[in-house]
């Protein structure tokens, strides 16, 4: 298949799974605990730094030969801040009740490492389509990572899931008892370290790049 | 890239780049202004309403369905310098602003808006009073800066629900207003000041602190008309 070993999808790819960004680089985790309390926040925070890590990636790639390389990282950020300027209004005009629940943590999306990261290592020397490739899959890595982690503490820390009540009513007759410690920060800690793990045990170390 | 860049390339470089980004910055947020305002307006009216126990938390409204609520138990009037409810006045301005909410014309409680300092920023909010004038009906927050997990709690339903049925006159009827403990009421607390006072928050003694010294401050800018209300409540209690 074409597809299969064409750049964009390798790109893309890597993102997601190979050198995904919370569980490979641990990376973004300030506010994979932050916001990851219910799954709709989660939702919304991952969409958004897609979004953002796709059209910087995009946008200073295609710049990329015109920036000057000693205020490079300042471009950088101008551009990232922006994006997330605009992504964090459409919030406060579309979707409030979310926008006033996920708070600084849109605005903190600038200084999140994956966009800048992505911007500096790879949207620097590739071409725009890889790029937005490679924004769009770090994004969706992370966005993925924080709906696990969401799902898991959402289930376990409040019964529902995208506020919906899922635990069945004779399990809390049987005194069913939601985790205390899941909707607290601890309990992201202990659920990323875990889904750190599962994933280096399928993939494995490459300890000679440790 | 390797050669160094000149300077002038590198100012004009920057001023076209300010001049793009602030020009995005100023269309976005020009565009979007007013549906902003609508749903921070929308979000106060909420709040409003769920001060005095008319947003039932299990069901999801829409926007209109807030404003309709809104406009069929609310009405804004202002206080005047002894305590007389005022419909409009043109010195607004300098009048306390105060919500009534009737039911079947029948006056149930009143609504103070809480505008106070806190840890980190202001807390704003509303403070719902029963027609006795003296027990809360609710508290609601709706904008503040204080830390999530910590002072942040003020937003959250248990602690809004502790003021329920507290009461910001003590047993000799003069006013004292309503506090915030230092930990839990029932430990905190001596006997004959448990109605005055609701539970605190662990790790959030100075936001507890601030948000008890405003809520002292306004409630006693209010005196005036929560004594009139307690008056009137006395004279139409039917008599035994």
């Amino acid at each position: 298949m074409g597809l299969r070993n064409s750049e964009i999808y390798n790109t893309f790819i890597d993102g997601i799974w190979d050198e995904n960004p919370v569980t490979k680089q641990v990376l973004g985790i300030c506010s994979a605990l932050a916001v990851t309390v219910k799954l709709n926040t989660a939702f919304v925070m991952a969409m958004s730094l897609t979004v953002v890590a796709a059209f910087s990636g995009l946008i200073i790639s295609m710049l990329r030969k015109k920036i000057p390389s000693n205020i490079r990282i300042i471009v950088e950020l101008t551009v990232i801040a922006t994006l997330v300027i605009i992504a964090d209004q459409i919030l406060k005009a579309y979707l409030y009740d979310i926008s006033k629940q996920l708070s600084v943590f849109v605005g903190l999306i600038i200084t999140n490492c994956i966009i800048m990261g992505r911007a500096e290592s790879f949207a620097m020397v590739n071409p725009p389509h890889l790029s937005f490739a490679d924004g769009l899959g770090n994004g969706l890595g992370y966005g993925l990572i924080l709906m696990l982690v969401a799902f898991i503490r959402e289930l376990l820390g409040s019964g529902t899931l995208f506020g919906f009540d899922v635990i069945p009513e004779f399990l809390i007759k049987f005194g069913y008892k939601n985790m205390g410690i899941m909707v607290l920060a601890p309990g992201a800690f202990f659920v990323i370290g875990m889904l750190v793990w599962l994933k280096n045990s399928i993939t494995g170390i490459d300890e000679e790049n440790l | 890239m390797s050669d160094k860049p000149s300077k002038r390339y590198v100012f004009i470089f920057t001023f076209i780049m300010c001049l793009v980004s602030g020009l995005l910055l100023t269309a976005a947020s020009t565009v979007l202004k007013e549906r902003q305002n609508r749903n921070i307006e929308i979000d106060k009216q909420k709040n409003v309403l769920k001060s005095v126990g008319l947003i039932n938390k299990e069901v999801v409204y829409s926007n209109s369905d807030i404003e309709s609520l809104f406009k069929e138990n609310i009405r804004e009037y202002f206080v005047g310098p002894s305590g007389e409810i005022l419909e409009s006045n043109k010195n607004a301005n300098d009048l306390l602003q105060l919500y009534l909410y009737n039911k079947k014309s029948k006056l149930v409680s009143y609504i103070i808006p809480i505008e106070t300092r806190g840890l980190w920023g202001k807390i704003k909010g509303y403070l719902a009073l029963n027609n006795d004038g003296s027990t809360i009906v609710g508290f609601s927050v709706y904008s503040h800066a204080e830390t999530p997990g910590l002072g942040g709690e003020i937003e959250q339903g248990w602690f809004q629900d502790n003021f329920v049925g507290k009461r910001i006159i003590n047993d000799k009827n003069s006013f004292v207003s309503i506090s915030i403990a230092k930990g839990r009421v029932k430990d905190a607390i001596s006997e004959d000041m448990k109605d005055n006072y609701v539970d605190g928050i662990s790790g959030a003694t100075l936001t507890g602190s601030y948000l008890s010294k405003g809520l002292s401050s306004i409630l006693a800018r209010y005196e005036k008309v929560s004594v009139r209300f307690r008056q009137d409540y006395l004279k139409n209690r039917p008599s035994n």
